[in-house]
């Protein structure tokens, strides 16, 4: 074959190999939200509605407001929790985040500037946090019941900083790294404080890596799943928690409103994650990637 | 960088408090962990200083269980495959991806969203396509033009294999993007020189990528294996181990154990001889890491010009 020709074919079968995929990808998001927008009778019919013809509004409307004419028994009692679920959803989220990468960023700047824990030690801690915390759930149950925490934002939150700083620390470090020690030094001559050139020197700098980590971190708190379910019983709920229990309510499955939930949760990680693509990968690689 | 031990000393571990009070925080759980298992306490006795103090026997009742067992078994071999298969599509895609092309932004962004989407989301979505006279079977029928009648959710086999499918679904962009990131980083050089010398794009892949990716390669697929011997969500959610217990991973039998029947003690013991295989696991997957990573210091750091 021509070396033309073989280029040719090469590039339409990347194309095929790619075009499958992307379908495999895009479908289940295409169809949960058409689904969202689906009435009730076309959740489950066969066969199945690919395309609605009469879209409505109404799953979002009586998931996410309780405006919805659609206000019955079963269905109303798990439905009162979704605006109480969005709001505890972002305080704990925004919070632990905010601690956490606060934290991080301080321990980082310690680990980078004054080795206090080696390189290798700081490894070590990232890949220990692998082990699943269900494995330390059920102590913690009852240790948070001891302490009151159960069932509560503070309790939620102190877990998710404790589980989240490891990558905290780890990204910002790679950014504080690359910023030359010469600045600081600079600062310190003027006569700064340590305190004043992290906060005005070091942290400004790093700007771009911190808002990073705090995205980075806000997707693992906000899609966290396990330890809220765990943890809190009826007075604290997360989107999570609150979009599996929409299940158990005895209509049976309420695919729409699930969908409408579903859609409702995701977006806000959709956008925070392109908007970081590319320090993703600084997320997760732990330095193995050289730029 | 000052570095004096007076002053410096005390705002360095300033630092470090926070760190060390959450550690302290943390101590009486891995306590209460340690007094748990070498108690006899479920749910059912109110006070849990009245357990009776048993030795090793919830270990022993651990061990000879061969539903944990299994689960630790079915934990691996779901992790083993997954990650397989992840790293298959994974790095297939980031292949044909990582010189760009006109449309490359659009399948890039789509590519990851998987990993952007929350498990649980990916679980109810995945319900809603999954069902028997479900979308999913629709298609196929559509394009196969019989009757597909696969029975996703409640055939025991079957049920394995979906959360299989699942996991690379939503872990394929992790892979892809690392593999993304790490073919972008190798030094365009080689390739070339390579090509001068008439090798095929076959060969440089075997023989010059490979070999450079390894580092690269070894940590998407440790970090992958950790992760999916932990994955809960989307099996608890779609199956709670069911049917049967054909989806009873480590992460799902512990759940059972403790919170649907009560056993705290067993699931405390499960629980540190879960943690010590995966310490085990991670203490090896430390050296490999190790390893890669000096290999990858000495190719990057060597001087770029002479």
């Amino acid at each position: 074959m021509k070396r033309t020709t073989r280029r040719r074919l090469y590039a339409v079968l990347r194309f095929a190999v790619l075009g499958v995929w992307l379908l495999i990808v895009a479908f289940p998001m295409y169809w949960v939200v058409a689904t969202s927008f689906k009435p009730d009778h076309e959740w489950f019919a066969w066969p199945p509605v690919y395309w609605t013809k009469t879209p409505t509004l109404e799953n979002y409307l009586t998931v996410w407001t309780g405006l919805s004419r659609v206000y019955r028994t079963q269905e109303a009692l798990s439905m009162q929790k979704p605006w109480l679920a969005l709001q505890h959803s972002l305080t704990i989220a925004l919070t632990a985040t905010a601690l956490s990468v606060a934290l991080g960023t301080l321990l980082a700047y310690g680990v980078s500037r004054y080795r206090l824990l080696s390189d290798t030690r700081m490894f070590n801690l990232l890949m220990l946090r692998m082990i699943p915390p269900i494995v330390v759930a059920a102590p913690l149950t009852l240790y948070y019941a001891a302490l009151n925490l159960l069932d509560s934002v503070t309790g939620l939150v102190i877990v998710y900083v404790i589980i989240t700083l490891p990558y905290s620390v780890w990204m910002t470090k790679s950014f504080i790294d690359e910023i030359p020690l010469e600045v600081e030094q600079a600062a310190a001559i003027l006569g700064a404080s340590r305190w004043r050139t992290i906060w005005e020197v070091t942290v400004p700098l790093a700007r771009s890596g911190v808002v990073a980590t705090f995205m980075f971190v806000l997707i693992l708190t906000w899609s966290e799943y396990l330890l809220a379910l765990i943890l809190t019983k009826t007075e604290v709920v997360t989107l999570p928690v609150q979009l599996a229990k929409y299940e158990g309510s005895s209509e049976g499955r309420v695919y729409g409103r699930q969908a409408a939930l579903a859609v409702g949760i995701t977006i806000p990680l959709v956008v925070i994650g392109c908007l970081i693509r590319k320090h993703l990968v600084r997320g997760f690689s732990f330095g193995m990637v050289k730029r | 960088m000052p570095r004096s031990r007076g002053p410096g000393a005390v705002f360095k571990w300033t630092l470090l408090t926070p760190f060390f009070a959450l550690l302290l925080f943390l101590a009486p759980v891995f306590l209460l962990q340690l007094y748990f298992s070498l108690h006899s306490w479920t749910i059912y006795l109110t006070n849990w200083w009245d357990a009776e103090f048993v030795w090793f026997d919830m270990f022993q009742d651990v061990l000879t269980d061969p539903r944990f067992g299994w689960s630790i078994a079915r934990s691996l071999a779901f992790a083993a495959i997954s990650t397989l298969g992840c790293f298959v599509a994974g790095f297939g895609l980031a292949l044909l991806m990582y010189r760009p092309f006109r449309g490359h932004g659009i399948f890039y962004a789509v590519f990851i969203l998987p990993m952007l989407t929350v498990p649980i989301v990916i679980a109810y979505t995945f319900e809603m396509l999954l069902y028997q006279k479900g979308p999913l079977n629709g298609i196929l029928s559509a394009i196969l033009g019989t009757d597909v009648n696969v029975i996703w959710l409640s055939d025991p086999r079957i049920a394995v294999v979906t959360t299989i499918l699942l996991e690379i679904w939503n872990w394929t962009p992790f892979v892809f993007i690392i593999m993304m990131a790490g073919l972008s980083a190798l030094p365009r050089e080689l390739d070339e020189a390579a090509q001068n010398l008439g090798a095929s794009r076959w060969r440089i892949l075997l023989e010059v990528k490979l070999p450079l990716l390894r580092p690269v390669i070894f940590l998407a697929l440790t970090l992958r294996f950790l992760e999916a011997i932990g994955e809960f969500p989307k099996t608890w959610a779609l199956f709670q181990g069911g049917p049967g217990t054909a989806t009873e991973t480590i992460p799902v039998y512990l759940y059972l154990t403790t919170w649907q029947y009560f056993h705290v003690s067993k699931g405390a013991a499960m629980s540190y001889l879960v943690m010590l295989l995966m310490i085990g696991i991670v203490l090896l997957a430390i050296r490999v890491l190790r390893r890669e990573k000096r290999v990858l210091d000495t190719l990057y750091t060597a001087p770029a010009r002479p």
